[in-house]
């Protein structure tokens, strides 16, 4: 199995054409074989504390305007796997038009979010710190507004993103719009890499959005869920979950 | 009709049965023991070096044979076509070629086989490398001039104004490389009514040979035996010699038959040398073929030009002066010439009373470029019909009258040194035509017919069409028959043939008495020119006359050593040598003969004159003994040039609305001295007509300038006029007048027999279209459209290698 | 780039039943080859710009060729040769715009040979992809023709997404002008197309030119009586006339309802990756009387949407001027 493909460019040289997609079918089934053993293992070995209560005060954790920015996200990156991918699987349809348009819309709602996150949002919090690495280790130390988890999804998610963004976004500029004529602007190898690395990214989401909706659906996680829908999760659960000490969530809009 | 037993008088050629029942043998066709089939791997890149060939794949490949690349054969100096190269050129240069014991293995190896080529920068259209900071097409320089005071490598840029001011159809005022010039040019623009500036370009185009130039080569005893699709025979061998690095008379050459060359065969090419030292390196018979798409690519191309072209026209119709400045596309490998060549035409086919020429040969990375059926003399043909046209009408004056006018005629003189011709009936050829197209009745132009207007054109072609100074040989062997020895190349015109029957005209012998050898050196042919350039007709003519006069003389000779008296006593008839006072005193040409052979010495090729040239002396050698030889080399007097011309006459019907034309009459009428040949003649007329057409609207290059790739590499893509794109029928004419350097009035005519169609097709479109002239050839069908919805064209101005 | 025209090693079926040939195809998938006249096809292997594990002959296929009458007007066999088509009187006197249309592909030799179904089903002509370049539509990452200065003189100028390949078959336009039914069989049974939807735009397929998937063969064309004994008309512009693909061509069928046209079907080749209707002008021809006047007044509505390229905006007037033609030509 490659992980590249190669092709003759126009004089006969090889050069990369992009990821292989076989590999889609290893990243799908890997996924699939984690979230199945990872189920099966949380059943069977899986801690049954007191679940705690949704009841009671509730803390704010998400802004509208960041769960806005949140599902918008989700939408669009949705729409562009489902219409980047189905064609290479072999349903064809119209698909080039939306995909650029998603792909505007997640660009315009990232772009949105980090400068909000610069300049609004305490950046610290989704910073990976060294203690933050203890927690799987030992069950005392617990999380301030984001586990370690969560950071390190987040941080595959902005890289992953940046990536398939910036290198979409070479694509774009790429194919004929409603704004310019498309050029041969780039070689044939640069533009192979530019089709590798969004190849390769989507794959890589394709892997980490499938945990994300695996663990945001866990029945334990399924309040950060509700969070991210209706913004509070109940005192009883940020105890049992985070460090209050660590996040002072009153002060968090 | 002159009184000539053979010459105007039709034949049946000797190979013709065999091209019609598929048994006449091409290059392709011949096979030799052990022989093993190599192809070729070529450039896929425009300009490059070579960094690194990877063959190891073939190691563990069954039925590979060899490998030659570069290294393995005689580098040629820059700005030479090179048998194999690590340093290519254009797309399409030959790196290595493969020899396998099938062709299915050696294409395998061909896909198998890793060639890296570092890019270099690379130019598809001459005025883009032209400009500054523009590339260039070969490292040394952008142009190559070839001059008699020395040729060389040239980097010539012009800037950008320049270059605009150019396209925009002013004088280009950027550095040339060429010059020359008489009469004086500013006087005759002061004398002229009316003057024209026009920009023009013709694209180059592909030969495309029907037949793709395939070579077997195996050696034995030292020998090299060549089997090769060429123009010429005997000419080929210096450049063959000089190619395969040995002696002339070490190399056997065959080819029988030619599917044709069109300028592109004229002398020995590389690829035709390649078998030949790949045979050497792995001891087996070689055979390359090459494909069609590689044809396409070695196979060489017409010179494009872009130039400007300036003429003026007394009110009387004379061309008082002309000006012309051609850009000429001279491919990687500096082959042209075309520009003077074009420039020379004008001066003798509208006689300008004073002319000046500048011209620049610049490099492109786009297919060799190589005479082409009327180099320079068809492009400016085209040009200047339609300018013609408009000076007629300008000045009211009758189109055909206007070539009158200007018509060339016995005391026409030509070329920078205005050198005289051996004679010229341009106004003949006018009116011959003028009649059998019904001109005057025509020129009254029917109304438009819904969407179809109809447009007659006139066209005048003209070429260079005569040499002088080589062999001819003939032998009378003791069984009667007369060997007529032809090292003229059979390259499908029949002139192998035509010009022999000059020999059998003096010898006054019946055709069925004659055996033409020709088509291997086995056969022991002289030293002949190249067939090319519409010579072969005037130059065989006399070659073969020659030699005929010396066998003549021999058998005189011979009957009066054995009859008594003197030799000038006897005459010739009827295949007897006999007593002019007593015919019955005499004997048989079969006599003689046997008579010549025991005479030995000169009689039957002991001895050879001093003057003939090493190749016709090695073939007396082996005759000798064989019977009665007649040898000579062609002394006879030739002062001038001699012209080949033609005109012709075309009606079209041009629809508006789909820019296409119908061919509805075509005539054309060949200028050409005596007629030797009126089958053959008429087929060169129609040939040319066709091709004329095909130049005038279809045929064109097409290069991509953002990567040097070539659009049109098939047959079907060079888009080679078909029956259903030319009239049914093409009628013919000659003048027929003799020419007086020519021991039967022959002259050539191979080439303008195109010029005057593709100037006849230009001068119709531009009728048909109010005058309007696009000053470019091909004119395709998008090109009226465009012009006739009042919308721009495609390309920029002056752009070349384009669609 | 090595240059190649020896027929490499490749398997031959030459099925004699319409069932084998179906097992053959579902079996190779896109492995295999159908080989109808092949005078596509062996250019494409002899190229090696294309490769096959094994090629299925379909003409000694009895089911596939011939002409037929039936209830709903008349059934071609794929495997039909174009000389047929050109020839049978049948269409002739109620299609005749397919005969016309067949009477101008390629040469009277490739038509001797050339089969219906290959000439609807055969590939585009674009230059930079028949050189076997990695295009869009050779499954890579560009387009060479639609670039500032690619030589694009006989590309699209209509429905262009990254490719702007044209659909060169002269026999498609009759068959959309037609409304014809695409019968596309394949070892899961018959699945009927409408001409319409039967050839594919880049947007959708862009390795593809028709929508035939893996395993099916085309195995029929139906014309329906609807259109039967109509007025049509079919002109092809091209460079020579014999051998080139269309600059621009035009199927027209024009039902008249009295004096005036009440349905019609206007359609050009050589503008499009598929045969390009031109609805606008259909609209507006109904309820008028065909005529000089009325092409004049409708010529502009063909072109309205067009994106020409660099080299061949020409497509624009040439296309009005069809329209025009075929409005005015008596049927």
């Amino acid at each position: 199995m490659n992980i590249a493909e190669f092709k003759r460019d126009v004089w006969g040289r090889e050069v990369l054409l992009g990821v292989s997609w076989d590999l889609l079918w290893v990243i799908v089934a890997l996924s699939f074989a984690f979230i199945a053993l990872h189920a099966i293992g949380m059943a069977v070995l899986g801690r049954r504390g007191p679940k705690p209560s949704s009841d009671g005060p509730r803390v704010a954790r998400h802004a509208a305007v960041d769960r806005a920015f949140h599902w918008i996200m989700a939408v669009s990156v949705f729409v562009l796997l489902v219409t980047g991918v189905l064609p290479i699987i072999g349903i064809e349809f119209a698909w080039l038009t939306i995909h650029w348009i998603a792909g505007l819309v997640l660009t315009v709602v990232v772009l949105f979010h980090i400068v909000r996150s610069l300049f609004w949002l305490d950046l610290k919090s989704m910073w990976i710190a060294p203690r933050d690495l203890k927690e799987p280790f030992d069950s005392s130390v617990k999380p301030g507004k984001y586990s370690l988890a969560q950071k390190s999804m987040h941080a595959a998610v902005t890289v992953l993103s940046l990536l398939v963004i910036g290198s979409g976004l070479v694509m774009f500029a790429m194919i004929d719009t409603p704004w310019w004529n498309r050029t041969n602007a780039l070689s044939e190898s640069t533009l192979g890499w530019v089709f590798f690395i969004h190849g390769l990214s989507t794959l890589l989401l394709i892997a980490t959005i499938s945990l994300h909706v695996y663990f945001g659906l866990r029945p334990e996680k399924l309040f950060y869920l509700r969070s991210m829908i209706k913004g509070w999760v109940s005192r009883d659960e940020l105890e049992a979950h985070h460090d209050s000490s660590r996040w002072s969530a009153g002060e968090s809009n | 009709m002159s009184d000539y037993k053979h010459i105007g008088k039709d034949f049946t050629p000797p190979d013709v049965v065999g091209k019609v029942t598929g048994k006449a043998r091409y290059a392709e066709d011949f096979r030799a023991d052990g022989m093993v089939y190599a192809r070729v791997y070529t450039s896929p890149m425009a300009h490059g070096r070579v960094v690194n060939i990877d063959t190891s794949a073939l190691d563990d490949m069954p039925g590979i044979i060899g490998i030659i690349t570069a290294d393995d054969v005689p580098a040629v100096e820059a700005p030479g076509a090179a048998m194999l190269t690590n340093l290519p050129v254009y797309i399409g240069d030959p790196i290595l070629a493969v020899a396998a014991e099938d062709e299915t293995t050696a294409e395998n190896a061909l896909a198998a086989i890793r060639v890296d080529i570092e890019p270099l920068p690379f130019a598809v259209d001459p005025l883009d490398s032209l400009v500054e900071g523009g590339p260039d097409a070969r490292e040394e320089g952008n142009v190559y001039v070839r001059s008699r005071e020395g040729s060389g490598f040239r980097r010539i840029k012009w800037t950008p104004e320049q270059i605009d001011e150019f396209r925009a159809g002013r004088e280009p005022t950027g550095e040339h490389a060429a010059e020359w010039e008489y009469g004086d040019v500013e006087q005759g623009f002061a004398a002229a009514e009316v003057i024209y500036e026009e920009p023009f370009v013709t694209v180059g185009y592909a030969h495309m040979s029907m037949e793709p130039r395939t070579a077997m080569a195996y050696w034995e005893n030292g020998k090299c035996h060549l089997y090769a699709s060429s123009q010429s025979q005997s000419f080929w061998m210096p450049g063959l010699a000089r190619l395969l690095e040995i002696d002339m008379a070490d190399i056997v050459l065959i080819s029988e038959n030619t599917g044709g060359g069109f300028g592109s065969k004229i002398g020995a090419y590389p690829m035709a040398a390649l078998p030949a030292w790949f045979s050497k390196k792995i001891g087996r018979p070689v055979q390359l073929r090459i494909t069609r798409e590689q044809e396409y690519y070695v196979g060489s191309a017409r010179v494009g030009f872009q130039g400007w072209m300036k003429i003026g026209f007394a009110a009387n119709g004379r061309v008082t002066a002309s000006d012309v400045f051609i850009v000429e596309d001279i491919g990687p490998n500096a082959t042209g010439g075309d520009g003077s060549s074009a420039a020379g035409a004008v001066s003798l086919v509208y006689d300008p009373e004073a002319m000046r020429f500048r011209g620049l040969p610049v490099l492109t990375n786009t297919t060799p470029r190589g005479a082409q059926r009327g180099p320079g003399q068809n492009q400016i043909a085209a040009v200047m019909a339609p300018i013609m046209d408009r000076a007629a009408r300008d000045l009211g004056i009758d189109r055909v009258e206007i070539r009158r006018i200007n018509a060339a005629n016995n005391a026409t003189t030509v070329y920078e040194d205005q050198e005289p011709v051996t004679s010229a009936y341009m106004k003949e050829a006018l009116d011959m035509g003028a009649e059998m197209f019904d001109w005057e009745r025509r020129k009254q132009k029917p109304a438009k017919n819904g969407s179809k207007v109809r447009g007659i054109g006139i066209g005048q072609g003209y070429h260079s069409a005569g040499a002088n100074g080589y062999d001819g040989l003939v032998r009378i062997t003791p069984d009667g028959k007369i060997h007529l020895h032809s090292g003229v190349g059979n390259l499908g015109t029949y002139s192998y043939a035509s010009t022999v029957r000059s020999a059998a005209e003096v010898l006054k012998c019946d055709w069925e008495d004659c055996v033409i050898h020709h088509g291997t050196t086995e056969a022991h042919l002289p030293w002949s020119s190249y067939q090319a350039g519409s010579n072969t007709s005037f130059t065989h003519q006399r070659a073969n006359y020659v030699a005929a006069l010396d066998a003549v003389d021999k058998l005189k000779q011979v009957a009066a050593r054995m009859l008594g008296g003197s030799p000038d006593d006897f005459d010739i008839d009827g295949k007897r040598v006999f007593a002019v006072a007593n015919p019955s005193r005499g004997m048989s040409y079969a006599d003689a003969a046997a008579h010549a052979i025991s005479l030995g010495g000169t009689f039957s090729g002991q001895e050879v004159p001093e003057d003939i040239h090493e190749v016709t002396r090695r073939s007396v050698e082996n005759l000798a003994g064989s019977g009665l030889v007649g040898v000579a080399k062609d002394n006879l007097r030739k002062e001038g040039v001699v012209p080949g011309l033609a005109v012709a006459f075309a009606e079209i019907e041009l629809d508006l609305e789909t820019g296409k034309y119908q061919i509805l009459d075509y005539v054309g009428i060949a200028e050409c001295g005596t007629v030797v040949h009126p089958q053959g003649l008429a087929a060169q007329m129609k040939g040319g007509a066709v091709w004329g057409m095909g130049m005038a609207g279809l045929e064109r290059h097409v290069y991509d300038p953002q990567n040097g790739l070539p659009a049109g590499v098939g047959y079907y893509q060079c888009r080679i006029p078909t029956y259903l794109d030319t009239p049914s029928e093409i009628r013919t004419g000659a003048v027929d007048l003799p020419d007086p350097q020519s021991p039967f009035g022959a002259r050539g005519i191979g080439e303008p027999a195109m010029g005057c169609s593709v100037a006849a097709i230009t001068s119709a479109i531009a009728d048909a279209l109010d005058g309007h002239v696009f000053n470019r050839t091909p004119v395709s069908a998008d090109m009226i459209v465009n012009h006739v919805a009042g919308r721009e064209q495609s390309f920029v101005a002056l752009q070349t290698n384009n669609f | 780039m090595a240059s190649f025209d020896v027929m490499p090693h490749i398997e031959l079926y030459k099925p004699t039943e319409l069932a084998d040939a179906l097992e053959l195809a579902d079996r190779l998938g896109p492995r295999g080859w159908l080989l109808g006249g092949g005078q596509d096809t062996y250019g494409w292997f002899k190229d090696r710009a294309k490769n096959a594990e094994a090629m299925i002959d379909l003409n000694g296929i009895e089911a596939l060729h011939g002409i037929r009458e039936t209830a709903d007007g008349i059934e071609i066999g794929a495997a039909t040769t174009l000389r047929e088509i050109v020839r049978d009187p049948l269409l002739n006197e109620r299609f005749a715009v397919l005969p016309a249309a067949a009477a101008r592909v390629a040469s009277p030799q490739i038509r001797n040979v050339g089969t219906l179904g290959g000439n609807l089903v055969q590939d585009t002509r674009c230059w930079y992809y028949r050189r076997g370049l990695a295009c869009y539509r050779a499954g890579g990452n560009l387009c060479y023709a639609d670039s500032p200065q690619g030589m694009n003189r006989e590309h699209c100028v209509f429905g262009a997404s990254r490719c702007v390949a044209v659909s060169p078959s002269d026999t498609a336009t009759a068959m959309v002008a037609l409304d014809a039914t695409m019968v596309a069989t394949s070892v899961d049974g018959e699945r009927l197309i409408p001409a319409g939807r039967f050839f594919a735009l880049p947007e959708t397929h862009i390795t593809r030119m028709t929508t035939l998937e893996p395993g099916e063969i085309l195995t029929a064309v139906r014309l329906p009586a609807r259109w039967a004994g109509k007025r049509f008309y079919f002109e092809k512009v091209a460079d020579r006339d014999v051998w080139d693909f269309a600059l621009v061509s035009i199927a027209a069928a024009f039902d008249l309802d009295g004096g005036n046209i009440g349905d019609a079907r206007v359609v050009c080749g050589g503008v499009a990756a598929v045969p390009w209707r031109l609805r606008e002008v259909e609209r507006a021809l109904r309820g008028r009387a065909p005529g000089a006047d009325t092409g004049e007044a409708v010529a502009a509505l063909a072109t309205r949407g067009a994106r020409p390229l660099n080299y061949n905006h020409f497509k624009l007037p040439l296309m009005e001027n069809l329209v025009r033609r075929a409005l005015r030509e008596p049927a």
